[in-house]
């Protein structure tokens, strides 16, 4: 499989190539050859483990527990039981959603806002916050504050609530997405901004129907961020929620043994496709911007 | 801007100005709210808490009493601190060169791609571990170690390299063993961010510079070296730093891995959490002390690699 594709790829510049510069002969230059050879082995690298995580998670019992890379019997019949007789996962996975759609929304309004305020107002004291946020990212935040978090979070009874989760989540990717929509905003000019004000427009309205749909690629990278980290963050699940009703995929997923029964392989594995598919899905909606908009500022930041 | 203030004079100019600091601390409220209550707070709390006693549930001592730098004079003389950074440090060492240099030649071949649908599909097949949280990846590669059913070993018994008495057990006791695999991981996962920064970096660089170095005689190596890699130099000091100080704090992975006091997985970010939350009466005034050292070290390290990787040029 591997090599038709490489055949087929390295065909295409090729003959791009020859048609921009004739050459005497078709001949693809060496290096291209094995710059191709050496991108596609990497691609390989990245799909084979989440291919064989899917193949596990639809092989037949006996297959799981013999080492059979690939299964003689398929069996699909795992998602649907780990969903009908593991009680606890529909909700672990609303808890999911839950916490991450939450975190979603005040972080993107939160780093919008601030990333604006950073970049286009001339207040007093932004220099300040600026590297205080600066400071944050160099320093084990997550680490060091935890303990603190913890006792935070118990004093306002949120232990083992999981909407509770949303205040500690939403400051671990506050500082970041404040510097890809400073970049972003930033990478607009100050005058489109000025000619608004002067004609009137407050600054909100300035930056609601003016700035908004221009920053549109940042926004739909500060949201991929903001995704990742929430519907992933295990640390602070771990350690603020201890009721298995309560938990969300991560902290399923990262405290499961596998064995027998419910627990066994193949349906653990089905367990873990469902919880990566949503950001595999939401990324390959968004990825045009989520490129364009990383490659258009967010990374200079 | 200063057009508009002209126009009013004096009065208006402090009306401005008011305006102009009301809107955007208004505009930060959210963000003020968040980040002084869930890091800036915490943290100088934590700091607090390090100077006393407290026990979390130790009916006594769970207020903490102030103890000065007992804390601290204890935890520079414990053995286990001592391992638990060592450890870090020795995953750190693994990790860093692993994921600068793979996604930074990556990125210069994936930026002289011709082809624009290959170029995007190398992007978007790089990117995929960027869309998947981190412990979801390391509950995937737990697995893809897993000493019975994880392929790794699966296929050294099927090459016939080891059969199932002496198969390797990556995650284990062995500290460079164990920390080379976790660093493998982070490297496969930090893939295509990573090359993201660098592709950045590598389309504001201008092409005739490569083109003078070609009229030169300089050869891919030398134009590596002498054009790209000096260019690419913020970019790479920012990584460099970024990841140093992530690397040693990582905690998620030796949590999902399992950890257990002799164990290389036992770092100082995983005994911190253990005496905050697991062990004893949580003597939670110790683990903060433990905390803020180790803050401390990647601080100190953070600086001392900003001077010497300064810009001296400039």
């Amino acid at each position: 499989m591997a090599t038709t594709e490489i055949r087929t790829e390295v065909r295409a510049p090729a003959r791009a190539e020859a048609r921009t510069a004739p050459r005497p002969g078709r001949r693809v230059p060496a290096g291209t050859v094995i710059r191709h050879a050496i991108l596609m082995l990497f691609v390989a690298i990245i799909i084979l483990p989440l291919l064989w995580v899917v193949i596990l998670s639809i092989k037949s019992l006996p297959d799981a527990y013999q080492g059979n890379l690939w299964p003689k019997h398929f069996d699909f019949t795992h998602y649907s039981y780990v969903l009908q007789h593991i009680s606890t996962i529909p909700k672990n996975f609303r808890n999911s959603f839950i916490a991450t759609f939450g975190t979603i929304i005040t972080t993107t309004v939160s780093a919008v806002l601030g990333g604006y305020a950073l970049a286009h107002t001339r207040m007093w004291g932004r220099r300040i916050v600026f590297s205080f946020l600066v400071a944050s990212l160099f320093f084990p935040t997550r680490i060091t504050a935890l303990i603190a978090v913890f006792q935070l979070q118990k004093s306002l009874g949120l232990l083992n609530v999981n909407p509770g989760l949303i205040l500690p989540y939403t400051t671990l990717s506050l500082a970041l997405c404040i510097f890809i929509m400073k970049g972003i905003f930033e990478g607009i000019s100050k005058e489109i901004a000025d000619q608004a004000r002067i004609d009137g427009a407050g600054a909100f309205r300035t930056l609601w129907s003016i700035m908004l749909p221009l920053a549109w690629n940042g926004i739909v990278v500060v949201i991929m961020v903001v995704f990742v980290t929430a519907w992933g963050e295990f640390l602070l699940e771990r350690t603020l929620i201890n009721e298995q009703e309560v938990f969300t995929m991560p902290q399923v997923l990262g405290t499961v043994f596998g064995g027998m029964g419910a627990w066994a392989w193949p349906r653990i594995a089905a367990v873990y496709v469902m919880s990566v598919i949503p950001g595999i899905v939401i990324f390959a909606i968004v990825q045009r911007w989520y490129i364009r908009g990383l490659t258009e500022g967010a990374l200079k930041g | 801007m200063a057009a508009v203030a002209v126009r009013g004079g004096e009065s208006s100019r402090l009306s401005l100005w008011v305006g102009r600091n009301l809107t955007g601390w208004i505009f930060l409220i959210p963000t003020l709210f968040f980040f002084c209550g869930w890091a800036l707070y915490p943290i100088i709390k934590v700091f607090y808490i390090s100077f006393t006693d407290l026990q979390y549930i130790d009916a006594e001592r769970k207020t903490g009493n102030f103890i000065g730098l007992s804390n601290y004079i204890q935890a520079l003389q414990d053995p286990q601190l001592h391992v638990g950074l060592l450890r870090a440090a020795v995953f750190t060492i693994l990790f860093l060169p692993g994921t600068i240099f793979i996604p930074m030649v990556l990125a210069v071949m994936i930026d002289r791609v011709k082809s624009g649908w290959l170029g995007g599909f190398y992007r978007t097949v790089l990117l995929i571990p960027a869309v998947i949280p981190g412990p979801l990846i390391f509950v995937l590669w737990k697995w893809l170690y897993n000493f019975n059913i994880g392929p790794f070993n699966t296929i050294l018994i099927d090459v016939g390299l080891f059969n199932k008495a002496n198969a390797p057990q990556w995650i284990s006791d062995n500290l460079w063993l164990t920390m080379g695999s976790i660093a493998l991981m982070e490297v496969w996962w930090g893939l295509g961010y990573h090359t993201m920064f660098f592709l950045a970096g590598l389309a504001s660089i201008p092409k005739e510079l490569f083109e003078a170095a070609k009229v030169d005689g300089a050869n891919e190596w030398q134009m590596f070296w002498r054009v790209t890699v000096p260019r690419l130099r913020p970019i790479l000091l920012i990584l460099v730093v970024l990841r140093f100080g992530s690397a040693m704090a990582v905690i998620d992975e030796y949590l999902i891995f399992g950890f257990d006091r002799s164990k290389p997985t036992y770092t100082w970010t995983v005994y911190m959490w253990d005496l905050a939350f697991q062990i004893g009466s949580w003597p939670q005034g110790y683990a903060a002390a433990i905390g803020w050292i180790g803050a401390a070290v990647v601080l100190i390290v953070v600086a001392a690699m900003f001077w010497v990787l300064r810009d001296r040029d400039g």
